[in-house]
């Protein structure tokens, strides 16, 4: 089972510059539905890898649903040449997002973040109205619940700001 | 129009009103008839911390649920 929690604070307590997207950020603003993986948008300059590879470097990263033994290791080099990665951890399951359909890179999508204190922490956390608006834009039809639920939430409040 | 902050923790900006409008979608609009209303204000009563701390407890519920049925012997 995923440690939400002490993912955010590991890629927190390296400096890692990221923003929380995906189902962990819809139960930030109250959604029941469970998810299984921490969802991230993460800056694609030098530095920024660097922190994210020595960040998850401890965890042993490794691409989720791939054979074991294949030749893998999540350095900088790999950051830079890849762009989406899903992966397992010894936290559990990470996925990293260089670019997310319907929101960009970390650049663009940092404004349409909010800074909420979450696990301990001060992290970005995508918008409420954002997040809907990046389910919308994915398609996948299994996301219709989640996003009729993420709605009624905004109606009813949750993440907007006075 | 003055809104209500309804979840726990400092927010600031970047975020705007503008970022709130949304087009309704007339397949979510179906779809919201079918959700829990009561749900929704039970969790906008709570806390982030509590909020994920009740998806956590779900989410190990879930997990021993599926120990549980590993476990039953096959007939």
């Amino acid at each position: 089972m995923t440690d939400f929690e002490g993912l955010i604070r590991s890629l927190h307590g390296a400096g890692v510059r990221f923003i929380l997207v995906g189902g962990f950020a819809g139960t930030v603003y109250g959604s029941s539905r469970v998810t299984l993986d921490l969802d991230v948008v993460y800056a694609r300059d030098g530095d920024n890898l660097a922190r994210l590879s020595q960040a998850l470097a401890p965890l042993a990263p490794y691409l989720r649903g791939a054979p074991r033994g294949l030749p893998f290791e999540l350095d900088v080099h790999t950051l830079a040449r890849g762009l989406n990665f899903t992966l397992t951890t010894s936290m559990g399951d990470l996925d990293l997002l260089g670019e997310v359909t319907g929101g960009g890179r970390f650049e663009q999508l940092l404004a349409h973040t909010h800074r909420l204190h979450v696990a301990g922490t001060d992290i970005d956390v995508v918008t409420l109205p954002q997040l809907i608006r990046l389910k919308r834009a994915a398609g996948r039809p299994r996301d219709l619940e989640a996003i009729a639920e993420l709605e009624l939430l905004l109606e009813a409040g949750s993440g907007t700001a006075s | 129009m003055k809104r209500t902050v309804l979840f726990s923790g400092d927010m600031s900006a970047p975020g705007s009103i503008a970022d709130d409008r949304l087009e309704p979608d007339p397949v979510i609009e179906t779809y919201k008839i079918h959700v829990d209303r009561s749900l929704i204000r039970e969790q906008l009563a709570r806390s982030i911390d509590e909020r994920i701390h009740n998806m956590i407890a779900a989410l190990r519920f879930a997990e021993r649920l599926r120990e549980a049925g590993e476990r039953r012997p096959s007939s």
